[in-house]
């Protein structure tokens, strides 16, 4: 395919505290190991957009200290932006903060809310308890089905909508909310999660499923080649040994 | 009552740490916090009327430390220090307590003390250093400090309890450099006027907003990460102009590096015992700290020509005749120091990394990706091996594979014998990146095989 992917990451300089970078690096790297390009344009707080131009949306992770810097510039118009983006169908991978932004709102504990931008109907409130560590879920149908394992730290916990479905399943650790099970959410093209770890490099059947996503957009028989992962499938073996130390014998 | 709870906080204190060394360990922490379950104010008692140097900040402690240290030893001064990385409250309240007489009265005139940047903010209650140096703040084990200004905010905490110390700090540091903001301290600063990247270079940055307004800030130059020439377009914060400041890096090679210093007004040519650039910072720090304490200018290069760091600092081993050194990495402005140094080296090298996710490791490893590994592909041929060890190791590896490094020259070894075998076998230099728990592992392993003194001696 002599095609280029056009690859948009959202405030690079607001989001990226948790090796958001390797998502970008993975997604580059799988694609070029096929031959296929990757445009990566990054949007900072204060740079102009192109979602209609992008085939594929990232948003990292961030910290508390530029959250204000990232409200003000959603709002200046970047908000009815990514929603319009997301309502055509598409294809958004967003991480921890930046996945909470594309809900509803986030409450802090103790009470004060912080209004995000309403794309997907689901809302996250802040507990005193961090949810952290090493963790892994299996995607459902729709997500490729793959096992995903990561790192989690949020203190947020996020509640899905009626009818909103989340990205997997929870096999070790607590995913949304430690509540109910899910972890992330899955609407129209848009995968969200709070695993970070970063989530594609040891994870190659979701980052593959996701490029595929993306690429078949605009080329809906496009199949991505398989790739040698060993490496990568060491690594994410390793991880969920160490978080289902009995995962081999029930064949997960 | 006081002075009775002072007594047997310290008794206890010199008893545990007896039979723990009885016992053949190196523990330091438990006998401070038998001392302090006590006395909790016992520091306060046995620091009075010590001289004390303190050093804080996420990079550079150790060796800012031993650097200021050398000074000490050079002029036979009466004095201790935390040498063990035994620098939380309950280790730096042990190493008092042991030089103190039972009655709680200081045995030494002198103290050169390494404290945890957290930990800043409960010593400081108790302990008033004559100098506080304060080298940087960095992204540093996010999953334990949170967001980098809550270590920020507990370093001013923690300054804000001992108004009278001399603060050192670093000019380059947006973030130790608006200190003064907050606090009445007197202050000197430190620095590089030295442009070793551009000041639109892409680099890592772990501050990129300015601190007071938040606006993203422009620089003359960088020196390395947040480092350098920073000033705030919109709010006009900026780099203070530094008394001790490092003019010119006149030459750096594998062993040491050498600088032109202005020492407040006064010229001085360094010689620093140690390569890569965050040692030029530290000795810049230590420099500044040693001329405010009142060392003469000869003291202060004779120190910093001839520390010795050890303990994973640039640390070197003889393995078996190939030169080996071991640089701790905690986060990636560290590492991407290390890779930038390796990467300059002109002769072949074996590379190894040891990645643990233990708590003293910090339990998230996704700063790896941060750190830019891509600089080792930049060798080439030069990087004739790599060997990937510790608990994270095939994440690791993986790390590598995207960051260019050819898989057939990569290799997991989780075997520390085998791995220490491999290492002894290597015809070229060996340089070993382990993380903390991974270094003490490698550190005991390494000992076994080649000999050498406990790390708590």
């Amino acid at each position: 395919m002599s095609t280029t992917l056009r690859i948009c990451h959202l405030y690079p300089d607001l989001l990226n505290l948790y090796g958001d970078r390797g998502n970008i690096l993975c997604m580059k790297q799988r694609l070029a190991w096929r031959g296929i390009d990757a445009e990566i344009t990054e949007v900072p707080a204060g740079a102009k957009a192109d979602f209609a131009n992008a085939d594929l949306i990232f948003i990292g992770g961030g910290q508390d200290f530029e959250q204000e810097v990232l409200l003000s510039d959603l709002k200046s118009g970047k908000d009815k932006e990514l929603k319009a983006a997301i309502q055509d169908g598409k294809t958004v991978l967003a991480i921890c903060g930046g996945y909470q932004m594309l809900g509803n709102y986030y409450e802090t504990w103790d009470g004060v809310r912080c209004d995000f931008i309403e794309a997907i109907d689901f809302y996250t409130v802040g507990s005193r308890e961090r949810m952290i560590g090493n963790f892994a879920f299996r995607c459902g149908e729709h997500s490729g089905g793959s096992v995903v394992v990561g790192f989690e730290n949020h203190s947020g916990k996020t509640y899905l909508g009626s009818g909103v479905e989340p990205l997997g399943r929870i096999l070790a650790g607590s995913g949304n909310n430690g509540e109910d099970g899910g972890e992330g959410v899955r609407y129209r093209n848009v995968f969200g999660s709070y695993s970070h770890g970063p989530i594609l490099p040891k994870n190659p059947s979701f980052c593959d499923f996701l490029l595929q996503t993306a690429i078949q957009t605009r080329h809906p028989d496009f199949c991505l080649e398989p790739l040698d992962d060993r490496f990568e499938l060491a690594a994410h073996d390793a991880v969920l040994r160490s978080v289902l130390p009995d995962s081999e014998k029930s064949g997960i | 009552m006081h002075f009775i709870r002072v007594f047997l906080a310290v008794l206890s204190c010199k008893l545990s740490r007896w039979a723990i060394r009885l016992l053949g360990r190196g523990g330091t922490a438990f006998p401070g916090r038998v001392a302090l379950k006590i006395c909790p104010d016992v520091l306060g008692v046995v620091s009075r009327n010590v001289r004390t140097i303190l050093i804080t900040g996420t990079n550079g402690k150790t060796t800012t430390s031993r650097m200021v240290e050398q000074a000490f030893i050079d002029t036979k001064k009466s004095y201790f220090s935390n040498k063990s990385g035994a620098n939380l409250i309950s280790g730096i309240t042990a190493e008092f307590c042991m030089n103190a007489t039972l009655t709680g009265k200081a045995k030494k005139e002198f103290a050169v003390i390494e404290c945890d940047e957290a930990a800043s903010k409960t010593v400081l209650k108790y302990l008033k250093p004559e100098v506080i140096v304060a080298t940087n703040v960095f992204r540093d084990q996010l999953d334990r400090y949170g967001e980098i200004t809550h270590t920020l905010n507990n370093i001013i905490e923690g300054i804000s309890h001992s108004p009278e110390s001399l603060l050192c700090l670093n000019a380059d540091c947006s973030l130790i450099a608006s200190i003064p903001s907050h606090v009445k301290n007197p202050t000197v600063f430190f620095g590089l006027n030295v442009p070793l990247e551009r000041g639109d270079a892409k680099v890592l940055s772990d501050a990129p907003h300015c601190i007071h307004c938040k606006t993203e800030y422009e620089y003359d130059y960088r020196t390395y990460g947040h480092l350098g020439g920073f000033r705030c377009p919109k709010c006009g914060y900026s780099r203070p102009t530094p008394q001790y400041a490092v003019t010119e890096i006149t030459a750096q090679d594998v062993d040491s590096s050498s600088v032109n210093m202005d020492l407040n007004g006064r010229d001085l040519f360094l010689h620093i015992n140690l390569p890569a650039v965050y040692n030029i910072y530290n000795a810049a720090g230590a420099a500044a700290a040693l001329d405010a304490f009142g060392f003469q200018r000869a003291e202060i290069a004779g120190a910093l020509a001839s520390f010795d760091c050890g303990f994973g600092r640039m640390e070197k081993f003889d393995l078996e005749g190939t030169p080996g050194r071991m640089m701790l990495v905690k986060n990636p402005a560290g590492c991407n120091q290390v890779m930038r140094y390796l990467a300059a080296l002109p002769d072949a090298a074996m590379f190894v990394v040891c990645l643990n996710d233990k708590d003293a490791d910090g339990t998230d490893i996704s700063w790896i990706w941060d750190a830019d590994f891509e600089r080792l592909s930049t060798m080439g041929d030069r990087l004739t091996r790599v060997l990937v060890s510790g608990v994270r190791a095939e994440d690791m590896a993986l790390r590598l594979k995207y960051a260019g490094v050819p898989a057939d020259r990569m290799e997991i070894i989780h075997d520390y014998p085998t791995l220490v075998e491999r290492m002894c076998q290597s015809e070229d230099r060996v340089f070993i990146m382990p993380t903390y728990t991974a270094m003490l592992d490698l550190r005991s392993t390494l000992q076994k095989r080649l000999g050498g003194k406990e790390f708590w001696e």
